[in-house]
């Protein structure tokens, strides 16, 4: 396997892995499945309004919401089932969950899985603007936060003269393996995904960036790669690689400013689970109705990468132990589930995780770790002392907006500080501030 | 425990009507508490205690179990009078205790002990407001204020030797009383020394006054790195006068309990190095500092006909093999590697950033040497790790590493 080996970043850490539970476990759909709610705001705003009345049958794959203008997506369903009428569902959006209108379906058909389909679409030889229409007519959006509409990422991307189209399979964050088993066991499917990608965006380089202690189980996606162009390169385990600065860092030598996407410096970001998406819709026709979500933690019974239609409720995958609701995402950047939250498009893990309320935060000692890890080389240190003191301008005056929120600083400090959650609030409102504040202006 | 964090954590700031969100990542945590760091490095610490208690015998551990109880007795009822909450506990009042007990000599009264942890405690930290708040190393600071209020206490323990301290004798290791010395005449060296003799000690000439007189004129005949002409056989006075190097680095000379034991030191703090506790970049930065800096400042030598010169550069001046011995006696007969390694990465009193650590490193090098060469203070190094405490906030405000995405040296422009 000719892979060629990349630099590294100061900072970072190597974390526990804990991923020998889900490494090798085969991708299954999930059952039984109860009902689904199919938010109708998969990022936010609404998308699409229902054309389906309740008591109505539904069969899989048929179109249950029409998008409500240009920049709405349609929605299918994706069970046959029995349509119980409108509810509410929380997906996430940014640092929170925000509660969507959805759609309810009950009495739902045997869940499939990951069937194999004959390619229905010579995507090979379209061109651009066919692929990219294509795309278009699906209700495709990113599989990654944040969650946005996959045409959008596309005429974002499209707008820099030299792009570089990197897919993000290196998994770093504990327990979660969805997009390793995706790419171990559908990976040539996956780089299909990615030349089609990398055709509607018209990119110069296209690679796939994956583990360098996984390359074993890529053998076969050698010549597939070579075939559509892809540069498939291993990088050093080493948390946080698989952030979109560091990455682009790692991969381009080229550092992002503070506050800029890396779409700007014509690096478009992707992961395995959108690949595989678009390959299944503009080749073969089958709209997005589910992902591979690992499901793990120490409380979790059922361990294991599952295929999960969006819509089914995070609490309804783990009996309830101890009241603590599961984690939606990797569990350091991940989110706490809130009762109603279901799979979308940006889950890849749901965790069971025990975790240590009950230590409350002593104060900094001024050990320096937080510093030590920290990727965007930030004196976390300082900006605590910042936001204890509330001095803003000082954090700002202290690069605050370079933090890349990996969480790495709240891993080590030994005083359990929230630094992670801290940094994140000062950020939050120093763009706040810059919005309402005309002369305060950006450093 | 600490109600003030957890109300600020209850309270997120609000920006007008736009709602913070509650954030709990990362949902795994590193196994490693601010109560394992302290008592991993009491741990460590207990290593050149042990070494002092076997040169020093049973007085050296009486002197840190005294300082020990004091520490965590006076960190208790102070913060029981004031009615505010203990902060982390005991441990760092435990390791507060142990590194006081390292500084002090080991043939001091009860009462010394006593007084420098309530001065440590109460001056150094409680008063700042605890663990993570203090400007000073607390043991640092109270072993100050007892050198200046018991002087000859501490300095000159035997009022008619001045400069010298007791070491016990070899066959009365750990069982010797310290305090019943004898003085020896001639003392060449700690190994084979008088096997008739009955005392458990002998009064010894500290090598850092012996060095002194290289760079005084007290002694400006004998105490050239070389001879004047006119005695033609003689040794130079660094290899003739002072022990061999053996006693300096298994620590048989006078001194503090701690602070004599090189090689112990030094296995020590690199055990807090590969713990990541202490960064190798300070204790290094504080050593070579001092190694250039002793290898380049003036110092006083006999010249011919009974003068004195003054010569720089002492390193190669008269010759390197007397050059190296004396900056290698100079490094290893003063307090310097326990400040370089248990004193001045105190967490909390250095700086975070590794360039800061580095400068902190090279500041209390420079000032621990001039102080003991010019100045002739008896705790010269500790005095330098108390100074460059002072310049901490500064060192911190003055460097800035580079971030992420910005250009190098972008603060130097920002900060103006």
């Amino acid at each position: 396997m000719f892979l060629r080996r990349y630099g590294t970043f100061t900072g970072g850490i190597d974390l526990p892995d804990e991923k020998n539970d889900t490494i090798s476990a085969p991708i299954e759909p999930w059952e039984p499945i109860e009902s689904l709610r199919i938010p109708l705001a998969p990022f936010g705003k609404i998308v699409a309004e229902p054309i389906v009345k309740a008591l109505d049958k539904v069969t899989a794959g048929q179109k249950i919401a029409a998008a409500v203008d240009d920049s709405g997506i349609d929605i299918f369903s994706p069970l046959s089932g029995k349509v119980a009428g409108l509810t509410v569902a929380s997906v996430p959006v940014g640092d929170s969950f925000v509660e969507s209108t959805a759609i309810e379906l009950t009495h739902l058909s045997k869940p499939a899985g990951i069937t194999p389909v004959r390619e229905k679409f010579l995507w090979l030889d379209a061109d651009t603007h066919t692929i990219c229409e294509r795309i278009a007519a699906g209700a495709l959006t990113t599989h990654r936060q944040p969650v946005m509409l996959l045409t959008d990422w596309i005429s974002k991307a499209r707008r820099t003269s030299y792009t570089t189209l990197i897919a993000n399979v290196m998994e770093n964050q504990p327990y979660v393996t969805a997009n390793h088993r995706l790419l171990a066991e559908h990976g040539v499917e996956v780089i299909r995904g990615l030349a089609i990608l990398g055709k509607a965006i018209g990119a110069d380089d296209i690679v796939l960036v994956v583990d360098q202690r996984r390359t074993g189980d890529y053998l076969e996606l050698v010549g597939p790669a070579q075939r559509y162009g892809v540069n498939l390169t291993a990088l050093v385990h080493k948390y946080p690689t698989g952030a979109d600065e560091i990455l682009t860092k790692v991969l381009t030598r080229q550092e992002l400013p503070p506050e800029s996407d890396a779409m700007d410096a014509g690096v478009a970001l992707i992961d395995a689970s959108t690949c595989f998406a678009v390959y299944r819709w503009v080749a073969c026709e089958i709209p997005p109705t589910g992902r591979v979500v690992t499901l793990s933690g120490e409380n979790c019974e059922r361990k294991g990468n599952f295929w999960i239609p969006f819509g089914v409720n995070c609490g309804e995958l783990f009996p309830s132990k101890n009241g603590q609701l599961p984690i939606h995402g990797g569990p350091m950047t991940g989110l706490r589930c809130s009762s109603d939250s279901v799979i979308t498009t940006s889950t890849d893990a749901v965790l069971a995780l025990e975790t240590d309320h009950a230590a409350a935060p002593s104060p900094c000692i001024r050990c320096g770790w937080c510093r030590d890890h920290c990727p965007a080389r930030l004196n976390v240190a300082e900006l605590n002392d910042a936001f204890e003191l509330g001095l803003i301008e000082h954090a700002r005056k202290a690069s605050v907006m370079a933090c890349v929120e990996c969480g790495v600083c709240s891993y080590v400090c030994p005083a359990r500080l929230p630094l992670a959650k801290r940094t994140k609030q000062l950020k939050r409102v120093i763009k706040a501030l810059e919005k309402r504040i005309p002369l305060f202006t950006k450093s | 425990m600490n109600t003030e964090t957890q109300k600020n954590e209850a309270e997120p700031k609000n920006i007008g009507n736009e709602k913070l969100p509650q954030l709990e990542m990362p949902f795994v945590r590193a196994p490693e508490r601010v109560r394992t760091i302290f008592l991993v490095i009491l741990f460590v610490a207990c290593g050149p205690l042990a070494a002092g208690i076997v040169i020093f015998g049973w007085r050296a551990l009486v002197v840190a179990i005294i300082s020990v109880i004091s520490c965590t007795t006076i960190e208790k009822l102070y913060y029981r009078i004031t009615r505010t909450p203990a902060l982390l506990g005991r441990s760092h009042a435990w390791l507060t205790g142990v590194l006081l007990a390292l500084t002090l000599p080991a043939y001091v009264p009860w009462y010394i002990p006593l007084i420098a942890s309530a001065f440590a405690i109460i001056v150094g930290k409680a008063i700042f407001g605890g663990v993570g708040h203090f400007l000073w190393q607390p043991a640092l600071l109270g072993r100050l204020v007892v050198t200046v209020i018991f002087p000859a206490t501490l300095t000159t323990p035997f009022a008619n030797f001045n400069n010298a301290a007791p070491v016990l004798a070899q066959n009365k290791i750990i069982l010797g009383d310290i305090k019943a010395a004898k003085h020896v005449e001639d003392y060449r060296q700690w190994h084979r020394i008088h096997p008739g003799s009955v005392a458990d000690a002998f009064i010894v000439t500290r090598p850092k006054a012996i060095l002194a007189g290289l760079t005084s004129s007290e002694e400006p005949v004998y105490s050239g790195l070389n001879m004047p002409a006119d005695i033609p056989r003689a040794k130079s006075a660094v290899l003739k006068k002072l022990p061999p190097i053996n006693d300096l680095i298994y620590g048989v000379r006078p001194g503090s309990i701690g602070e004599t034991c090189a090689i112990m030191i030094i296995v020590a703090g690199l055990y807090l190095v590969y713990r990541n506790y202490v960064k190798w970049q300070l204790p290094m930065a504080f050593v070579v500092s001092t190694w250039i800096m002793l290898a380049i400042v003036p110092i006083k030598l006999a010249g011919p006909n009974n003068t004195i010169e003054v010569t720089w550069f002492p390193l190669w001046s008269q010759g390197l093999a007397a050059g190296f011995t004396y900056v290698n006696y100079q490094l290893l007969s003063s307090e310097l590697l326990l400040a370089a390694f248990f004193m001045a990465p105190e967490m909390t009193s250095r700086p975070v950033t590794t360039g800061g650590q580095v400068l902190f490193g090279i500041g209390c090098g420079v000032a621990g040497t001039l102080f003991q060469l010019y100045l002739a203070l008896p705790i010269a190094f500790y005095m330098a790790v108390l100074v460059m405490n002072t310049f901490t906030p500064a060192i911190e405000s003055m460097w800035h590493p580079r971030v992420l995405g910005k250009r190098r040296f972008e603060w130097v422009f920002k900060h103006t």
